[in-house]
């Protein structure tokens, strides 16, 4: 089979419907730049939990590294140059618990390599999104397991071991509603944020101008700069749009679909979240839940992956808006996680036919405008 | 069950194709064209809805209460199979090209596979004839979408060059597997929590 | 994707046994490894019972397809009927576990081309023996998928009780950590899907002819 690398900008013409951009860098340029681009957030995870972080990331890597090997291999491709294997591996050990068995992220990896993406015959012929999938196959074949968390590191000890969200529907589906914003439910619940949260809101609170009368609630500092257990590397929004930001300023990601997505999923949340809780329209806590969980990544690393999101603008606005009501329901109602990884596969199945719609009306748009 | 419930319970939660593994063949092999995809969806969901009432219709009104739910399996195969070829006589009166462009051509078989399961499916539970009749649109509705999307996907894999031995059915089939893993996002606890449990 | 045609003599890389399309609505079954041999065990009687009794009626003149396609219809709807109440009545727990599956197996075995028109066996034993071998085969892909699913998906497999054998095989260190999602019904589907490549890869160097289904109007 011919060799799919892209040098340059000048691809070569084909019917594929792999990424046809125009960035100037080649493809495989540009997935190593993603797997570059989340290192922030994943020293970041190591720095939080420790060792135990670092050998699933590992693990996770590795064994995605060695199933593109066993599978292209024997029949005499190299593939691992082109970064895609590494990313899937990246972006699984990412989405872990940093507690969880080293062999879950493996095989969520191998899964991902072997039978979503290498089974349909390699990069760029995939319909899903190989790291989703893995963590979706994970989440369905071992979902206990994906919750061991750990205690961030300067955290408040081992009752800081779970993710806020976590608490925060704990708290919500047992005693019901008890009203108010989820960092209110979360001090009420006792959720131990740390010291360092203290001192850095309790001077900022002090020197907020007066005539403003609000303060920040307890844990706001905590949940923003990602110093909470979760996910390696979901913990720290600041970072992950760090890296994001890298990646749209240099086209390697176009912004339709991770802002539509993260603000659909913002708007949603903050009409109707707080109705499944009882608190009544305009009550959820949308800053809360797009810090939290895997969201930020979901939508700015794992969502645009070219080869499984739609090819137009158009298409991807839609798709964004889709996922982010998909990630929405699943999140307050479903149980497959924080409904990231879900929301994604469940997009990925609709992307073709997305395609199908969004392209048909390109052709012949009535203004002339190309997309 | 509500309404709500019973609309989402048959297309989404308990997906015809992704859940209950009935009818795969035809959604997996029909010619791989959207206009097959449409034919062939559509055609499954009006006999789907056709199947539940008349299902409904046989077993509460002939079969219970003469006491023959023994004969339930052959009277609803015979049912099913009438059905279908009712409904591809009229295909062929209003719609000529919709069944030969699905390129099926053992449409009998996959299509009953469907049908009947359907009405067994509803036949055990206990619905009422209103109830059967939006349960078989439901889940018509249901396999209409996923045959649509498992298309869609087919059309775009055509063009890419895929190891020999797994293209076309089994790839398919790995497919529909992996599309069932998603839906299976949507189960009973979000249909509880989401319909106000 | 190419519907094999009876024509279709040579081994094609295309070509799949009609096998494969019967054991779609049967892989529902498979997530135990008992439930997929009481499904096997059915299709077998229902087929072996049917080709016979196929060709013991054959006999009375050359029919049309149609009519033969409905007296197969009959026969094996009526089987399948005898099967469920024998179920029913003398082994409940088997009749539950294969729920709406049993009376599948009527439509099944159509699909799996014995009783089908153009295939007419010639005399009454050779029928018997073609149904027992295709439902034969049937069985071996079916238990295969289940062992795969339940084994990895479980952590166990489960078979008959015997005396003091409860029924149950458990796998120490898959039965702590199993994969559920093979348990599921994309498991199902993975499996068979990867079966039939499998098949189709490993059959042309083993000479395996690819059966053809019969078409069935």
């Amino acid at each position: 089979m011919p060799d799919r690398e892209t040098r340059g900008g000048a691809a070569p013409l084909s019917l594929m419907p792999a990424p046809h951009l125009g960035v100037g860098m080649s493809t495989v340029r540009m997935t190593w730049l993603v797997s570059l681009s989340l290192l922030p957030a994943a020293a970041w995870g190591v720095f939080l939990f420790g060792s135990p972080a670092l050998i699933v990331l590992a693990f996770s890597i590795g064994a995605a590294a060695a199933a593109e090997l066993a599978a292209t291999l024997p029949f005499g491709r190299f593939t691992l140059r082109d970064g895609s294997a590494v990313l899937t591996g990246c972006i699984v050990g990412l989405l872990m618990p940093p507690g969880v068995p080293a062999w879950v992220p493996a095989a969520a990896s191998a899964f991902g390599i072997l039978v979503v993406k290498q089974t349909f015959g390699g990069l760029g012929r995939n319909w899903m999104n190989p790291a989703m999938g893995g963590v979706v196959f994970a989440l369905l074949s071992w979902p206990g397991l994906l919750s061991q968390w750990i205690a961030p590191r300067g955290g408040a000890g081992e009752a800081a071991a779970l993710p806020p969200l976590e608490v925060l529907r704990a708290a919500l589906s047992s005693s019901g509603s008890t009203g108010g914003t989820p960092l209110a439910i979360l001090a009420r619940a006792g959720y131990p944020f740390s010291d360092l949260d203290a001192q850095v809101l309790g001077w900022i609170n002090a020197h907020l101008p007066a005539p403003l009368g609000t303060a920040l609630q307890p844990g706001t500092f905590d949940v923003l700069a990602g110093h909470v257990a979760g996910g390696i590397g979901t913990v720290s929004a600041p970072l992950l749009m760090l890296g994001a930001w890298f990646l749209l300023s240099r086209g390697i990601v176009r912004w339709h679909l991770p802002v539509l997505y993260v603000g659909t999923f913002g708007v949603l949340t903050a009409v109707f979240g707080g109705l499944g809780t009882g608190q009544g329209l305009l009550a959820g806590g949308p800053g809360f839940h797009l810090l939290s969980g895997s969201i930020v990544l979901g939508a700015f690393f794992a969502a645009p992956d070219p080869v499984t999101s739609p090819l137009t603008d158009r298409g991807r606005c839609i798709f964004g808006i889709g996922l982010g009501g998909l990630t929405f329901f699943l999140r307050f109602f479903g149980s497959l996680g924080d409904g990231v990884a879900a929301s994604i596969v469940l997009g990925n199945c609709a992307a073709p036919l997305l395609d199908r719609w969004t392209s048909r009306r390109i052709i012949g748009d009535a203004h002339g405008r190309a997309v | 069950m509500s309404w709500m419930a019973i609309i989402l319970t048959f297309a989404l939660v308990d997906n015809v194709i992704l859940s209950r593994l009935l009818g795969v063949y035809p959604a997996a092999a029909s010619a791989g064209t959207m206009k097959a995809a449409a034919g062939i969806g559509g055609f499954m969901a009006v006999l789907m809805a056709g199947s539940a009432v008349a299902g409904w219709a046989l077993d509460s009104l002939v079969l219970v209460p003469l006491g023959f739910t023994l004969l339930r399996t052959p009277v609803f195969v015979f049912m099913v199979v009438g059905l279908s070829a009712a409904l591809r006589a009229l295909c062929a009166l209003f719609f000529p090209s919709l069944l030969p462009a699905t390129g099926v051509s053992i449409p009998e078989i996959g299509v009953n596979t469907a049908g009947l399961g359907l009405v067994l499916i509803i036949t055990r539970g206990e619905y009422s004839a209103l109830e059967s009749l939006v349960a078989g649109f439901a889940a018509g509705a249901g396999y209409f979408m996923v045959t649509a999307m498992m298309t869609a996907i087919r059309e775009r894999l055509d063009v890419e060059p895929v190891p020999g031995a797994l293209k076309g059915f089994p790839l398919q089939l790995i497919t529909a597997g992996l599309m069932a893993y998603a839906f299976m996002a949507f189960d009973r606890a979000f249909l509880v929590r989401i319909l106000g449990g | 994707m190419k519907v094999p045609s009876p024509s279709a003599a040579a081994p094609d890389a295309t070509l799949l046994p009609v096998l494969f399309l019967g054991l779609c609505p049967a892989i529902a079954v498979t997530a135990r490894v008992v439930d997929a041999v009481w499904m096997s065990a059915g299709v077998i009687l229902v087929l072996a019972l049917s080709g016979l009794a196929m060709s013991l009626l054959s006999g009375q003149g050359d029919s049309g397809p149609t009519v033969r396609w409905l007296r197969a219809l009959v026969i094996t709807a009526l089987l399948t009927a005898s099967l469920e109440a024998a179920l029913v009545a003398f082994a409940p727990v088997a009749s539950a576990a294969l729920g709406i599956y049993a009376p599948l197996i009527a439509v099944n075995c159509l699909v799996l081309g014995v009783v089908s028109p153009g295939s007419l066996p010639a005399s009454p034993p050779r029928s018997l023996l073609a149904g027992l071998a295709r439902g034969a085969q049937f069985a071996v892909a079916l238990v295969f998928i289940a062992l795969i699913r339940e084994a990895l998906g479980a952590g166990t497999i489960t078979l008959f009780r015997i005396g003091a054998f409860t029924g149950t095989i458990v796998i120490t260190g898959i039965i702590e950590r199993p994969a559920r999602a093979l348990g599921a019904a994309g498991g199902g589907l993975l499996c068979l899907g990867y079966l039939a490549g499998a098949f189709r890869a490993v059959a042309p160097r083993a000479g395996v002819k690819s059966s053809s289904p019969e078409k069935a109007e």
